[in-house]
């Protein structure tokens, strides 16, 4: 996907951008495969460091990057 | 009456078909084809002309992305009106969530214990009693690299001695028989490998010049060196670096220290010789003062240095440890000229900005860490201050840990009685160091600051270690190099390779608490 608004610096924006749309396709694609009548609505993906949010739709993507609190 | 009669008939004849067969089916033919004409041209091209391409900057290369797309922001605001709500709320259970406490998942197999992979020697080195005074691994972190020479004595010493070289991922490695050996007419004293190039490794020697060698060479793996100038060093060169050039990106160029005080950047020439670019003398009365720097020799002796460390985040800045027992911050960027007598032909300057407060004795090592913390100025509108942490060790058996921010040491740790000729900080975990005296000590300041977490007992009697490095890219790996000539490759368990998900917060806590 291509940018349109960030707070984060560049090179992590575009990097964030390219490999969670493939992520958000497949994911999508997953979903449907199992319930055609379903479709993906958010994705969460939590890791050691911090946790990526993505609300997809038809032509865009917001990404939230947070830390969790633990 | 009937009459029987004699008669004969006729035979009968069959013609023999193969005969007439055969010649009926073999014919002679020939054929021919029609005469192929060829004909001979030749063709050349006697006009040629030169054109090129070449693609203009883009005026503004920040916005570019912005500005390639056509972005309908009515869709664009409704979208985030959409989204909004589900987006809050998430964020807000999030940071509301018990869910994942305590939760962790082992991607690899976890390794509990710390043993001892190989221990590399060089027997003939052995036999003349060289110690190992320093170990490097290669770019690739496949090759460890060790110099040999001596560092108890205290004579100036002609002996000769060895840079081995073992390859950890050779099949058939031999511990006893190094991949290569380079003899080398001086005791080196450090030993640094290329940041990126596998091959290229620099030593420095105790008659104070540089060498590199080029391991990839069979016949002679000498490249370059200093020679002895009078540029060169004139006591035992102690660290030597790598270092970008910042103006040529391809080329690196060779910083070196000693104990004559001067610390000098050299860059190579074409004949294999290293010249001198540029360079920083630290002198005594150049030293920023502070109450207990007054019992140090004034006037223009020479500080001796003993180690190097740079920042990670700042490629100007450069901690500095020296015999006087103290540790200095000094800047690449420093403009003012250096009291020093001896002339060279590249005027030196003098570096120092902040000297910290001292060991008990000479400092042996420094090194900085390589994760970062950020004190976020009070005033809204302050820049960021960056803040390093780094570590020192010396003769007095303690580890200091410093704030570049203050003088004060934030951590003190007395280890052992005896000196600290070593100390490194993990390059994974920010809270791990490991230091060397008789044995090697690795701390993880998550679970104490008072005592190590691990220590490994690496040779018999009473040898020291006198060099640590740990492997950046297979990270569970740490050499160590002692004064019996062997090098140990330890390999650590899972602890010490993985990073904890607050550990740099961690840091930056202890650091903080320490501090107010």
């Amino acid at each position: 996907g291509i940018p349109v608004r960030t707070t984060l610096d560049n090179s992590t924006t575009v990097q964030y951008a390219a490999l969670l749309q493939q992520l958000i396709m497949k994911a999508r694609s997953t979903v449907r495969d199992i319930d055609p009548q379903n479709d993906l609505t958010f994705l969460r993906i939590r890791s050691k460091k911090r946790e990526i949010m993505v609300a997809p739709d038809k032509d865009y993507l917001l990404v939230v990057v947070q830390n969790p609190c633990e | 009456a009937a009459m029987f009669t004699d008669s004969s008939a006729p035979g009968a004849d069959v013609e023999p078909l193969w005969r007439s067969a055969r010649s009926a089916r073999c014919q002679a033919r020939s054929c021919q084809t029609r005469n192929i004409s060829t004909v001979e041209t030749a063709a050349q091209s006697h006009t040629s002309r030169d054109a090129s391409v070449q693609t203009e900057q883009s005026k503004d290369a920040l916005y570019d992305f912005q500005q390639e797309v056509q972005v309908d922001y009515a869709g664009l605001l409704a979208f985030l009106q959409r989204v909004e709500d589900t987006v809050i709320k998430e964020l807000k259970k999030n940071w509301e969530s018990r869910a994942f406490d305590g939760f962790a998942v082992n991607w690899t197999d976890q390794n509990e214990t710390v043993l001892c992979l190989h221990t590399l020697s060089y027997p003939a080195a052995q036999d003349q009693n060289l110690q190992v005074t320093s170990v490097s691994w290669n770019a690739t972190g496949s090759v460890v690299a060790c110099s040999y020479g001596r560092l108890d004595d205290g004579d100036w010493s002609t002996e000769k001695s060895y840079i081995c070289t073992w390859n950890l991922d050779r099949r058939g490695l031999n511990p006893k028989h190094p991949d290569l050996v380079v003899d080398v007419p001086s005791s080196v004293m450090c030993l640094a490998f290329h940041p990126s190039q596998p091959s290229l490794v620099a030593g420095g020697l105790f008659s104070g010049e540089l060498v590199v060698w080029d391991t990839s060479r069979t016949e002679d793996p000498v490249i370059l060196r200093t020679g002895m100038t009078d540029d060169t060093h004139t006591d035992p060169v102690y660290q030597v670096n790598w270092l970008p050039d910042a103006k040529h990106r391809n080329q690196t160029r060779l910083l070196s220290a000693s104990t004559d005080g001067k610390i000098l950047v050299w860059r190579e020439e074409r004949d294999g010789r290293l010249v001198l670019a540029e360079g920083f003398a630290l002198v005594a009365q150049q030293i920023p003062r502070s109450s207990w720097l007054k019992k140090v020799a004034c006037g223009e002796a020479a500080v001796g240095v003993t180690s190097l460390s740079f920042s990670h985040f700042d490629p100007r800045v450069f901690m500095v440890g020296v015999e006087g027992g103290y540790s200095l911050q000094c800047c690449t960027a420093a403009v003012t000229p250096a009291l020093h007598r001896t002339g060279s032909s590249v005027p030196l300057r003098a570096p120092a900005e902040l000297a910290f407060s001292p060991h008990g004795g000479p400092v042996y090592s420094v090194s900085c860490s390589p994760f970062h913390r950020q004190v976020l100025g009070t005033d809204p509108g302050a820049a960021p201050r960056a803040q390093n942490l780094f570590l020192s060790c010396g003769t007095d058996g303690e580890v200091h840990l410093h704030s570049m921010l203050q003088t004060q040491p934030l951590v003190s740790l007395q280890l052992s009685k005896k000196y600290l000729f070593c100390v490194r900080w993990s390059p994974v975990r920010p809270l791990v160091f490991a230091a060397a005296s008789g044995e090697v000590h690795l701390f993880d300041l998550a679970r104490s600051a008072q005592k190590p977490a691990v220590s490994m007992k690496q040779a018999a009697g009473e040898h020291p270690v006198y060099c640590l490095e740990f492997n950046t890219k297979q990270t569970q790996l740490l050499a160590a190099g002692d004064a019996t000539g062997a090098i140990k490759v330890w390999q650590l368990s899972s602890d010490f390779t993985e990073q904890r998900p607050r550990e740099v917060t961690h840091l930056e806590q202890l650091a903080s608490e320490s501090m107010d």
